[in-house]
């Protein structure tokens, strides 16, 4: 969808999105030329179009999808993923198993290992997290880096 | 006032161009899959889910590398009918890691993702239109997943669809023209109407569609050895238009195997099913490297 200011026949450039009421999407456009600002709020089903595409809405949008599946960001947290609308956007899963009773105070992450498991799929995030973290403490590690996932990976046969 | 395509460039967040991304992340990573077989219905409870799971030992019990897309995110069934429901994917150094089964069959299911007798929520904005977006977002979960999945190579992977004749033919356009596909039916005339259905819906895409299989055709006695009719033969079944790639009988041992996770693969002489379905496996095997 693109946004025409009339006046000036330009193109309205995206300045900002956020979500302002629960599941209300609100896109403000500005006019390059005149400065003129516009705001598109979405209704729920509207919103409801744009989660189903999976796709992420905003002015730096496009900069993080360059590299899909397989950016991390040291900035999110490993459950949530640095999209805005990620908690709006998706099925939702929970580890199961054994690995369900891994303890609240987990194992602490490198920064490196973190960014690891957040190139993966959010759903998925956090069926792998509890494995890599059971395995450390069945190993007796406290940190989990880089040698706790090779470890993880060989416990799982992969 | 200029029009749409007169202005370059999208709203401002790129969309198309995400999509476009996404779809290119999922071709490199099936970039090293050589055949890409969707197995489908339409009808359900015919054993399409337990015959693509053995046809897939067979395959790899065969020497060749198999992959199995559990494309049914409501009913899956492939983690556990592969022994690896509590295996995690994990994060490997080229993607997401697989489970792997013990004949070497790499397993994308989300049914590795959710305890059993659990189903994916999918909340929505707009309260009691859930159903409106749901088969959308499904796609866009499993697009996501199936970006980031390190396959390596391998020679066959087989997508286990849900069942639907629409949802058949929904699944193959999202695969992609390169994959083709293969029905299961089984011999009672309800079944092949709605095979038949699929193949109609179908018809519209421009995959391959291999044939046919026709799983529980007969009765495998394991007391006797022989295959007797487990349906009554109607007259009024419709005739699919298509090749039968194989005709696998009813074992119930090959149920219980189904149950522990287990392949037919790991029993020896497991008599007509193990024969019918290795027969099956090179059939398919041949049609697919079969230049269309």
């Amino acid at each position: 969808m693109k946004f025409l200011c009339v006046p000036c026949d330009s193109q309205m450039r995206l300045r900002a999105t956020e979500e302002n009421e629960p599941g209300s999407l609100s896109v403000v456009y500005e006019c390059p030329e005149c400065g003129y600002e516009m705001a598109m709020l979405t209704n729920q089903h509207e919103t409801d179009m744009v989660r189903s595409l999976g796709v992420r809405i905003g002015p730096a949008a496009a900069a993080a999808i360059a590299n899909p599946g397989m950016a991390a960001s040291g900035e999110a947290s490993a459950s949530t993923g640095r999209c805005p609308f990620s908690a709006m956007l998706g099925g939702t899963t929970q580890p199961h198993t054994e690995m369900e009773t891994a303890a609240p105070s987990g194992p602490e992450w490198t920064p490196g290992a973190l960014a690891r498991l957040e190139s993966i799929p959010e759903m998925v995030r956090p069926m792998a997290r509890a494995g890599i973290e059971m395995v450390a403490r069945e190993n007796g590690h406290q940190v989990i880096d880089e040698t706790v996932l090779a470890d993880a990976r060989a416990r799982f046969g992969m | 006032m200029r029009s749409y395509s007169q202005i370059e460039g999208d709203g401002g967040s790129g969309v198309a161009g995400q999509i476009a991304d996404l779809e290119a992340a999922i071709a490199r990573r099936m970039a090293g899959i050589r055949h890409v077989v969707a197995v489908g219905s339409g009808k359900g409870g015919v054993g399409k889910s337990t015959l693509t799971r053995q046809l897939g030992a067979v395959l790899a019990a065969a020497g060749k590398r198999v992959g199995i897309l559990d494309a049914d995110m409501n009913g899956p069934s492939q983690a556990l009918l592969h022994g690896v429901r509590n295996v995690p994917p994990l994060p490997g150094e080229e993607g997401l890691l697989l489970p792997v089964s013990r004949e070497g069959v790499k397993v994308l299911s989300v049914g590795s993702l959710l305890a059993e007798g659990e189903a994916l929520s999918w909340p929505s904005a707009s309260p009691r239109h859930t159903h409106v977006w749901r088969a959308t977002r499904e796609l866009a979960k499993l697009a996501e997943l199936l970006s980031a999945v390190h396959w390596g190579p391998l020679d066959v992977l087989l997508a286990d669809l849900p069942p639907g004749p629409e949802r058949t033919a929904q699944f193959a356009d999202f695969l992609g023209p390169q994959t083709a596909v293969v029905l299961v039916s089984i011999p009672s005339a309800l079944a092949r109407g709605v095979v038949a259905r699929s193949v109609s819906a179908l018809g519209a895409l421009p995959n391959r569609l291999l044939g046919y299989v026709e799983n529980m055709s007969g009765y495998a006695c394991a007391g006797c050895g022989t295959v007797r009719p487990l349906f009554p033969e109607s007259e009024e079944a419709a005739e699919l238009s298509l090749p039968c790639l194989g005709r696998v009988p009813f074992d119930p041992r090959l149920a219980a195997l189904s149950d522990e996770g287990r392949a037919i693969t790991e029993v020896p002489d497991a008599g007509p099913v193990a024969a019918a379905l290795a027969e099956t496996a090179r059939t398919l095997f041949e049609r697919l490297e079969e230049v269309p």
